[in-house]
C-alpha cells in the first residue's frame, strides 16, 4: 500500500531576472494520503499545484519540510501524466512507451501494447506523435504513466489543453483504467466538476500554496456527470470553492488597506 | 470535391494515404523545379557567352562540358580529385571532433560561452584568402595547409549549431525523463542527442561547403596538387576552358555529396516530422 506524507512543505522560488520578488509557491503544506485513493487537488492558477507534484516526483527540491512517497517502506515508483503530452517526437508511440521502461524485452513490448490498447490506441503504435491528434497524444501520456506500474500516479491537469468533448472522453478512459488498477493518485485540476467526478477526496489550495479545505467524496462509481447526485456534490464543492475565492479577495483587500 | 469519399474519424491509414499522395506530387514538383533551374542557368550562360563575351573570355557551355569530359578521362584527374577530397574530409572530421568539445563547453558553461563566441566570430570574419596566404607563409607548399584551414573555417559552424541544438532542448522532456527515473546517460542518448541532431546536421552541411571552398583556395596558393592547384595552373596559362572545366567538375562533386550524403542523412533523421514539414524541401 502506498503512502504520500507531506509535512510542513514550503517552496519559495528565489527572485529571477523577470520576476524581482521571491515567490512562495507552497506555504507549510501538510497532508497524508494512504492507500488506493484518488485525491484531487484543486486551486486557482499559481497556487503551487504543479510545484507540489514536481516535488513529489522528485524533480524539484523543497525549500523546507518533507515529502515522502513510499510503497511498503521503500521509495514509491512514480507515474506522471503532464499537462501536455511530453512525448519524444523522434520516437514512435510504442518506442515512447518503451523509453520509460528499464528492461527492453518482448514482454515489455507486450505490456506497452496492452496499455495502448487500454486507451484505444493499438492501431497507432508505430506512428510518430506528430501524426496523432492532441487527444491521442495525451492518451499515450496516460498509458505511459500506467506502464511503469506506478505506486503513486501524478496527473497535472491532463485534460486542460483539450477541447471539452475530448476531455470528457479521456476522463472516461482514466476512470475506467483507475477502477481496474486503483493506484494511489494525485490529480491536479482547477475544474471542480472534474474533481468531483473522479476523486475520493478533494484538497483545496489557496494562493500561496496553503491548504484551505479537505472534502471527502463518497459517491459510488462509475460516476456519470449527468447523475443528479453527482450534480449536487459538484454544486456544494463549487460553493465552497467560490467561498474561498471571496475569502481570499476579502483577505487581500484588508491587507492592502 | 463534394464527391470525395469521407474519411472516417480516426482512420489513420486513409489519412496518411492521402497525405502520401500529396507528398508524392510535391516531390515531383520539386524535382521539376530543380531541372528548370538548371536549364535556365545553362541557357543564360549560353546567351551571355554567345552575345556578350568572346570565346576566350567565356567559352560556351558545351565547350566547357567537352573539356570537363577530357579532364575526367585523363589520368591525373583522379589523383587531383582524391587529394582534394581526402583533405576536405580530413579537415571536416577534425572540425567535427573539435566541435563536439567546444559545443559542449558553450552549451554548459557561461564563461566558455563568452570566450568562444567571440573567438568563433573572429574566425568566421577573417577573409578566407588571409588563411590561404598565411598557410603558404607558415607551412609552405604542404598538404597540411588545406587540411588545417578547412578545419578552422568549418569548426565555428558545427560548434555553434551543436551548442544551439543543445541549449534548445525542451527542458520539459528532461523533467519527464527524470520523473520516470531515467539516468543521465539515458537522458543524453534519449533526449539531448536526438533533439540536437538535425541542428548539428545543418551546421555540418554549411561547414562542409565552407571547408571545400577554403581547401580549394588554399590549394590555389599553397599546394602542388588538387583541384585548386589545377584551376590556378589553367589560369596561369590563360586556359579559361580548363579552369571552368575543373570548376564545373568541382560543382558536380559538391552536388553529389550534398545529395547522396547529407540529404539522405537528413531524410533519415527527420522521418519523425509530420509529412507536411518533411516534404517541402
Ligand atoms: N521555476 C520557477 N521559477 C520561479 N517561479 C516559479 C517557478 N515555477 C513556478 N513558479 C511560481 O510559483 C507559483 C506556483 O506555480 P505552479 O506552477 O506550481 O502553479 P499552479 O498551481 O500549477 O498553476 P497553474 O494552474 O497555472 O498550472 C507561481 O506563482 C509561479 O509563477
Ligand atoms: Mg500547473
Amino acid at each position: 500500500m502506498a503512502t504520500v506524507l507531506i509535512e510542513n512543505l514550503t517552496k519559495i522560488y528565489p527572485p529571477t531576472l523577470n520576476h524581482a520578488r521571491q515567490v512562495q509557491a507552497l506555504g507549510g503544506l501538510n497532508m497524508s494520503i494512504t492507500g488506493n485513493v484518488f485525491v484531487a487537488i484543486v486551486g486557482p492558477s499559481g497556487s503551487g499545484k504543479t510545484t507540489l507534484l514536481n516535488i513529489v516526483a522528485g524533480v524539484e527540491r523543497p525549500t523546507s519540510g518533507s515529502v515522502r512517497a513510499l510503497q511498503e517502506g521503500v521509495p514509491a515508483q512514480i507515474g506522471y501524466v503532464f499537462q501536455e503530452p511530453r512525448l519524444l517526437p523522434w520516437r514512435t508511440v510504442v518506442d515512447n512507451m518503451l523509453y520509460v521502461q528499464d528492461r527492453k524485452s518482448d514482454r515489455s513490448r507486450r505490456e506497452a501494447e496492452f496499455y495502448l490498447q487500454m486507451v484505444g490506441l493499438s492501431e497507432v503504435a508505430d506512428l510518430y506523435p506528430s501524426q496523432l491528434s492532441a487527444g491521442m497524444q495525451q492518451r499515450v501520456g496516460i498509458a505511459r504513466a500506467f506502464l511503469v506500474n506506478p505506486d503513486v500516479l501524478l496527473l497535472d491537469e491532463p485534460f486542460s489543453h483539450l477541447d471539452a468533448l475530448t476531455g470528457r472522453s479521456l476522463r472516461d478512459y482514466l476512470q475506467r483504467i483507475w477502477l481496474q488498477t486503483r493506484k494511489t493518485a494525485l490529480f491536479v485540476t482547477h475544474d471542480v466538476t472534474e474533481a468531483v467526478e473522479l476523486a475520493d477526496r478533494i484538497i483545496m489550495l489557496r494562493p500561496g500554496g496553503v491548504a484551505y479545505d479537505d472534502i471527502a467524496i463518497t459517491l459510488p462509481r462509475p460516476r456519470r456527470p449527468a447523475d443528479p447526485a453527482v450534480r449536487d456534490v459538484q454544486d456544494e464543492v463549487l460553493r465552497r470553492f467560490d467561498a474561498m475565492g471571496a475569502a481570499v479577495r476579502f483577505g487581500t483587500a484588508q491587507a492592502a488597506r | 470535391m463534394t464527391t470525395a469519399p469521407t474519411v472516417a474519424p480516426g482512420s489513420v491509414s486513409a489519412l496518411s494515404a492521402r497525405e502520401l499522395r500529396r507528398a508524392a506530387w510535391s516531390r515531383w514538383g520539386y524535382r521539376l523545379s530543380v531541372v528548370a533551374g538548371w536549364a535556365v542557368f545553362v541557357g543564360v550562360w549560353y546567351l551571355v557567352a554567345r552575345f556578350v563575351f568572346t570565346p576566350q573570355q567565356l567559352p560556351q557551355p558545351h565547350v566547357v562540358a567537352t573539356e570537363a569530359w577530357d579532364v575526367l578521362t585523363q589520368r591525373d584527374f583522379s589523383t587531383n580529385i582524391q587529394a582534394s577530397i581526402l583533405r576536405v574530409v580530413a579537415g571536416f572530421l577534425l572540425a567535427l571532433v573539435l566541435s563536439v568539445g567546444l559545443g559542449l563547453l558553450i552549451a554548459y558553461s557561461k564563461w566558455w560561452r563568452r570566450l568562444l563566441n567571440s573567438l568563433l566570430l573572429f574566425i568566421v570574419s577573417v577573409p578566407t584568402v588571409s588563411f590561404a596566404i598565411l598557410s603558404l607563409i607558415v607551412l609552405g607548399i604542404s598538404p597540411m595547409g588545406p587540411i588545417i584551414n578547412a578545419m578552422l573555417v568549418a569548426t565555428p559552424y558545427i560548434t555553434m549549431n551543436l551548442a544551439q541544438g543543445l541549449t534548445g532542448v525542451d527542458r520539459r522532456l528532461i523533467v519527464m525523463s527524470e520523473s520516470f527515473g531515467r539516468t543521465r546517460p539515458q537522458i543524453i542518448t534519449g533526449v539531448l542527442i536526438p533533439s540536437s541532431l538535425l541542428s548539428i546536421l545543418s551546421g555540418a552541411r554549411l561547414a562542409f561547403a565552407v571547408a571545400w571552398r577554403m581547401e580549394l583556395l588554399t590549394e590555389v596558393f599553397a599546394s602542388s596538387e588538387g583541384i585548386g592547384f589545377q584551376i590556378r595552373r589553367s589560369f596561369e596559362s590563360y586556359d579559361i576552358r580548363g579552369m571552368l572545366a575543373w570548376a564545373v567538375l568541382f560543382i558536380i562533386i559538391m552536388l553529389l555529396i550534398e545529395n547522396l550524403v547529407f540529404r539522405q542523412i537528413e531524410r533519415r533523421l527527420s522521418r519523425w516530422r509530420s509529412p507536411e514539414v518533411g516534404t517541402t524541401q
